[in-house]
């Protein structure tokens, strides 16, 4: 890998922290905003639900977002403060559709201390100012003027600290840790705050939520742990309630009489404030039901509410028996940790991700691919063949569905009811195997079985014409098209057929000398019904041979060499460029770029695309042909730039496919699998797709183990029955197919499970799970005291074979040298497997090296040991073998807190720290002096705003050795917020020309708000802000492909690059993930 | 969804529920949401926000601020009183608080400036620094501090 770095993401944020409802795009648009961290997304409401409309990018952490109203205004504004101290006034212009900022600006301030309990922004109701709570002791106002305008920014000096809210009620924490509550008039004029008319001392001590109340009630709700209060000027109500914390509340009236609340447990409750002539009486609370831990809440419409959730999956819920999920909104985050495997043995990677925390944490299985939306599926046994016909030559929609069975032949059509039922085609024979079917030209339908050749008349589906094998042959293979058919008889006899109206004629006749295993007469040539090469695959000299029509002449022979038959060709076209597609039995696929005047083949590929034998199939897509490779790992051929491209299908094993295009399911695929008979519609992009397996408990620590195929987890329980010690922790191990808990081990009491490998030790050929835990006692700051615990997987069951015990949290475990290498707390220590007398192995201390504040995450290669520290930046080790000692050789001296890192390359290691920023360092081996040689040089930084928990070596999409961007190494990473992102090392060249687009697309494509992309991509933390340099912005480069052709055009002058060779380039860049 | 343990006041819940707002959305028998499809925003047009709309931070101590504002506000509504003395004392009060900020890097200029606030703000100089003035304007850094300002005090004239 090299230091110049493309940052990508392949899956955007979702964790959800903000949403809001109002009028935004329209006065008469009931709109849902959401915030996921650097998005929002606005969904509009209708009679059928959420309709998703816009995903805008944010240059920013967004901190608060509100909707209001200014005066006059007849449709709200969105209010954006993100958290690097920059505001903006989004109002939705309806014409163009275009976000227009109303105002922006800066609220930071050169001195304070940022608050410990995040930014606050509120946003009086009646508009009078905005107030920002940024900085302790100072709260920032921000006033309108009277045409609803802002005016300059002023602070106040406030000694509260807490939530703000509404009409400036504070809750104050004062010295001794009570909690008080005081309201405060701002005074504009005077730009101070004015002692309000009430406050009330000594709340519960957990209180640190506060709703305010609109008029006509007024006053303020104070929920706490234990209590909630009502609070006005003349009325004091207060109920107590079940010990919970609650995480976030909606209001569900106008008039502020109703308030769902959503607690740390997942409850969703109804508070309700009683009352009568604008008076309080009281406080009800009733709980509803169970959701994902709540982040935000938002009362939609009509008894829908909307919860966002950063732990769990977000979801609109209806009033069922209280709640009912409707819809659930896939949430990543936070992604703790995940690893990388090819569970399918597929040749691309998929993540697995431990996800969301306490009960709503599940693992994650991510995978790039096509996916197929399924529409109607039927159970069949036993398909040999499907092919889908037309009841007349110019329907433009498929009618029949022919499926062919061993040993009989079904059609299926759609009736009135647009059902599919069995129906029949009295010329057709259903008692045999149909080998082929085809629509052919005036209205008739062609069928082959093994003793003969049907032409039947699709209008009154009566049989036309009937040609018969020669008697002691029978038909092994066919194919056919509008005009012509060709099959393959025992023997070797290969016979064409052209069909006419009403009448078959046999036209040509050839004698092979070997068995034939396939054919086709596809047509790519001008005419779509004719064709005038034939493709024929052979048995024993295993060749593939080009024919030419009618008169059946050799023209190409090509030895394909190797033991294993082909068991399908096809001929077929993408973007001009004729192709020779032939499928071994092995599932490898050879592709050779066909001359169609000389029959010549040139540009032999191979290419692996599973185990099984390969059907292939072409269908359309948008008008574009591609091709289906039916076998244990589908997989669809498309074209791209001239290029041949490969894309996995979300399905495990698929016998047969065909297109069927019906007016019920148009564009539809007819596909047959594991019995069973399904249409649905094929995605025309490859994406991630995400299956969920909830855990009920939050995975902390995932690792895979190819031999035994098991994935082992470091999980923890919460068990709030159960009282004080509610925590469990656990090793589970997992199988990798189903992803059932197949064996179990609990650690003790107060041990937590903090890392774990799969690893094997030099002399001994098991393979073991490795893991290292902390006994994390109340009463100690840190721990000191922690296990390595030793496992193998005996009959699916986990074993333990031996333990050693530290003097400290074991917080990273690496395989090296064929030995184990640990960090314990401040210590990096070596372990070696000695096989001890009896038999046993153990685990012995062999070398050490101290001089870290907590060395948290540990990366090797070779001899070389990377080391991110808790708050000193990454340092680099090296082992002496024959000093049996660890020694420095090289560190970072800037003070980053890490909170990953990983080896790039021998020199050039990667860091995310915990500003959300990444960062690369050098080793210096050339320096002149000791003093340079022990300095990493910092040569990258970027500003990514999320909070990176894990770096690996991997990919997301299929490496096939003859395409480009299988040779840019990649690294893959997770995030708080549910992102997986992408880190390619690009070649010098393409860096910079990259690096000249994206200065380019800075110019065209603006911050909305008018955040700048320059400030928000440049390394910031507490001391320190400098430009982003030696990484690149993918999201904003791919976002060229989006770009109207103007824009293009723009950027292509301005570049001196032709649009087309920008968009090859980029687009080669989007098949990164 | 499950409920947590049968509910005495069920009955008390779903009354509670009754006449939930609605504004005639999510009223299709079949509800169903579509989360795919979202299209992502490109934002080519300018974003700069509208002449004036570009908002800043009003940079003046909240102090300084609060005693004008006080000042002011005594002024006014004792409508006499001559303006100048008004503005000098504002003035002092400016010029204490950034003396008191820039302690550590006054320039010879700015004390000058005002006599009278000169003295008093030597007075408030430890003796290393006044040598360092002294130093800076190429006099003789001996003697006592009274004769250090005194020294001083000439040079300024």
């Amino acid at each position: 890998m090299s230091i110049w770095n493309y940052v990508v993401t392949a899956h955007k944020p979702t964790n959800v922290t903000h949403s809001c409802v109002g009028n935004f795009t329209s006065p008469q648009d009931l709109n849902l905003i959401i915030a996921k961290c650097t998005r929002i997304e606005i969904h509009l409401l209708s009679p059928q639900g959420l309709q998703p409309m816009l995903d805008v990018p944010i240059y920013g952490r967004i901190a608060t977002l509100e909707l209001f109203r200014p005066h006059g205004e007849t449709q709200d504004y969105l209010f954006i403060a993100t958290e690097r101290y920059k505001f903006c006034v989004l109002q939705w212009d309806s014409e163009t559709a275009e976000l227009v900022t109303r105002a922006m600006g800066d609220v930071s301030d050169r001195i304070g201390r940022p608050t410990d309990n995040g930014q606050i922004g509120i946003i009086d109701p009646d508009c009078r100012l905005i107030g920002l709570h940024l900085y302790d002791g100072l709260f920032k106002v921000i006033p309108f003027d009277n045409k609803g305008q802002l005016k300059e920014a002023f602070n106040i000096r406030c000694v509260f600290a807490g939530k703000l809210e509404l009409r400036i009620e504070d809750l104050e924490k004062d010295n001794k840790d009570a909690r008080h509550v005081k309201t405060y008039e701002v005074a504009l004029k005077d730009k101070d705050f004015v002692e309000g008319p009430w406050s009330q001392n000594n709340l519960d001590n957990g209180a640190d939520l506060l709703i305010p109340v609109p008029p006509p009630l007024c006053g303020v709700l104070i929920i706490g742990e234990e209590t909630i209060v009502y609070c006005s000027a003349n009325a004091f109500k207060a109920i107590p309630i079940r010990p919970s914390i609650t995480k976030a509340y909606g209001r569900v009236d106008p008039d502020g009489s109703r308030y769902l609340l959503g607690d740390h447990t997942g409850l969703l409750s109804l508070l309700v404030i009683t009352h009568e002539k604008e008076k309080v009486t009281g406080l009800k609370i009733e709980p509803l039901g169970e959701t994902s831990i709540a982040s935000s809440i938002s009362y939609l419409d009509n008894a829908f509410v909307y919860i966002g959730s950063s732990y769990g999956d977000s979801q609109p819920d209806a009033k069922g028996s209280y709640v009912e999920v409707l819809e659930r909104y896939v949430n990543l985050g936070p992604i703790v940790d995940f690893c990388v495997v090819d569970l399918e043995r597929q040749g691309q990677g998929q993540v697995v991700t431990c996800s969301g925390a306490y009960k709503d944490g599940s693992l994650r299985v991510v995978r790039n691919g096509i996916g197929i939306n399924e529409q109607a599926s039927v159970e069949l046994q036993g398909i040999k063949g499907m092919w889908s016909l037309r009841s007349s030559t110019d329907d433009p929609f498929d009618t029949f569905l022919v499926v062919s069975f061993i040993s009989e032949t079904r059609i299926l059509a759609m009736n009135l009811e647009d059902e599919l039922e069995e129906t029949e085609i009295e010329g057709f024979c259903s008692q045999v195997q149909t080998l082929f079917c085809h629509d052919a030209v005036h209205n008739q339908l062609v069928q082959v079985t093994s003793n003969s050749v049907r032409l039947v008349s699709s209008t009154t589906r009566e049989l036309r014409n009937e040609w018969f094998a020669p008697s002691g042959y029978s038909v092994n293979v066919a194919t056919a098209n509008a005009t012509q058919v060709l099959l393959a008889t025992g023997g070797g006899h290969l016979v064409y057929l052209e069909i006419g109206d009403g009448i078959l004629h046999e036209v040509k006749h050839a004698q092979l000398e070997y068995e034939i295993s396939c054919l086709d007469i596809n047509p790519i040539g001008e005419n779509p019904n004719h064709s005038h090469l034939a493709a024929v695959g052979m048995w024993t000299d295993i060749s593939v041979r080009i024919f030419s029509l009618p008169d059946l002449n050799l023209v190409t022979k090509e030895q394909l060499g190797g033991e294993i038959i082909p068991r399908s060709v096809l001929l077929c076209a993408f973007e001009g460029i004729s192709y020779l597609l032939c499928a071994l039995g092995d599932g490898h696929l050879l592709n050779f770029m066909l001359n169609t005047n000389t029959g010549e083949l040139t540009d032999r590929k191979k290419v692996s695309l599973g185990t099984q034998p390969i059907t292939l199939r072409t269908f359309s897509s948008k008008n574009t042909t591609h091709v289906f490779a039916a076998s244990d790992r589908p997989t669809v051929i498309y074209s791209s730039n001239k290029k041949l491209l490969y894309s996995n299908v979300n399905l495990k094993e698929v016998s047969h496919m065909c297109p069927f295009n019906s007016a019920a399911f148009p564009d539809s695929l007819a596909i047959a699998k594991e019995g069973e008979l399904t249409i649905g519609t094929i995605d025309d992009i490859q994406k991630l797709h995400i299956r969920s397996i909830p855990l009920g408990e939050h995975a902390r620590r995932i690792c895979h183990q190819e031999q035994s195929r098991t994935f082992a987890i470091c999980s923890l329980k919460y068990n709030p029955t159960s009282g004080e010690d509610s925590e469990m922790h656990f090793v589970r191990l997992l199988d990798d197919q189903t992803f059932e808990f197949i064996s179990t081990y609990s650690l003790d009491t107060y041990e937590y499970g903090c890392f774990i490998i799969s690893c094997s030790f030099s002399d001994d050929n098991n393979v073991y799970y490795c893991v290292g835990t902390a006994y994390v006692l109340p009463e100690e700051n840190e721990p000191t005291k922690g296990r390595i615990l030793v496992f193998t997987v005996e009959d699916g069951k986990l074993q333990l074979i031996a333990e050693k015990e530290t003097k400290g949290a074991v917080y990273c475990l690496n395989a090296f040298n064929g030995k184990l290498l640990a960090a314990i707390n401040q210590k990096i220590q070596l372990y070696k497997w000695v096989l001890r007398d009896d038999g046993t192995h153990e685990l012995q201390s062999e070398c050490g090296h101290h001089g870290h504040i907590l060395a948290l995450y540990v990366q090797t290669r070779g001899d070389f040991i990377v080391v991110g520290d808790l708050m000193k930046s990454i340092s680099l080790l090296i082992y002496k073998h024959e000093e049996g000692a660890i020694e420095e050789r090289a560190r970072d001296y800037n003070a980053n807190w890490m909170s990953a890192v990983e080896i790039l390359d021998d020199d050039i290691y990667l860091g995310a720290e915990n500003n959300f920023n990444l960062f690369t360092v050098r080793k210096n081996s050339e320096g002149a002096t000791d003093e340079e040689r022990g300095r990493l040089e910092v040569v990258g930084e970027y500003h990514l705003g999320e909070f990176i928990n894990r770096f690996r070596h991997g990919s997301l999409v299929m490496r096939l050795p003859d395409s480009d961007v299988g040779q840019i190494p990649t690294v893959i990473f997770g995030t708080i917020n549910g992102v997986i992102g992408v880190i390619a090392s690009l070649p010098h060249e393409q860096y910079v020309f990259l690096e000249k687009l994206q200065s380019n697309l800075r110019k065209v494509i603006k911050g909305v708000g008018g955040l700048s992309h320059e400030q928000w991509r440049s390394f910031n933390n507490e001391k320190k802000t400098v430009e982003a340099r030696n990484f690149l912005d993918g999201d904003l480069i791919e976002s060229f492909l989006d770009l109207n052709r103007s824009r293009m055009d723009e950027i292509s002058k301005a570049m001196d690059v032709s649009v087309e060779e920008l968009c090859k380039r980029v687009e080669e860049l989007t098949r990164l993930h | 969804m499950v409920m947590d343990a049968p509910n005495p006041s069920s009955s008390a819940a779903s009354s509670f529920l009754a006449n939930l707002p609605s504004r005639g959305h999510f009223s299709s028998t079949i509800v169903s949401s579509n989360p795919g499809g979202m299209r992502t925003y490109i934002c080519d047009h300018d974003t700069s926000p509208p002449e004036g709309q570009h908002i800043k931070t009003n940079q003046q101590n909240i102090l300084i601020r609060s005693l004008t504002l006080k000042k002011q506000r005594g002024d006014s509504s004792s409508k006499d009183g001559s303006d100048g003395s008004r503005k000098r004392n504002a003035e002092k009060v400016l010029e204490r608080s950034s003396a008191k900020k820039t302690n550590n890097q006054i320039n010879s200029r700015q004390e000058g400036s005002n006599s009278q606030t000169a003295t008093r703000d030597l007075h408030n100089l430890t003796v290393e620094r006044l040598r360092a003035l002294l130093k800076a304007k190429g006099l003789s850094t001996k003697g006592k501090k009274e004769e250090l300002i005194t020294r001083l005090k000439d040079a300024t004239g």
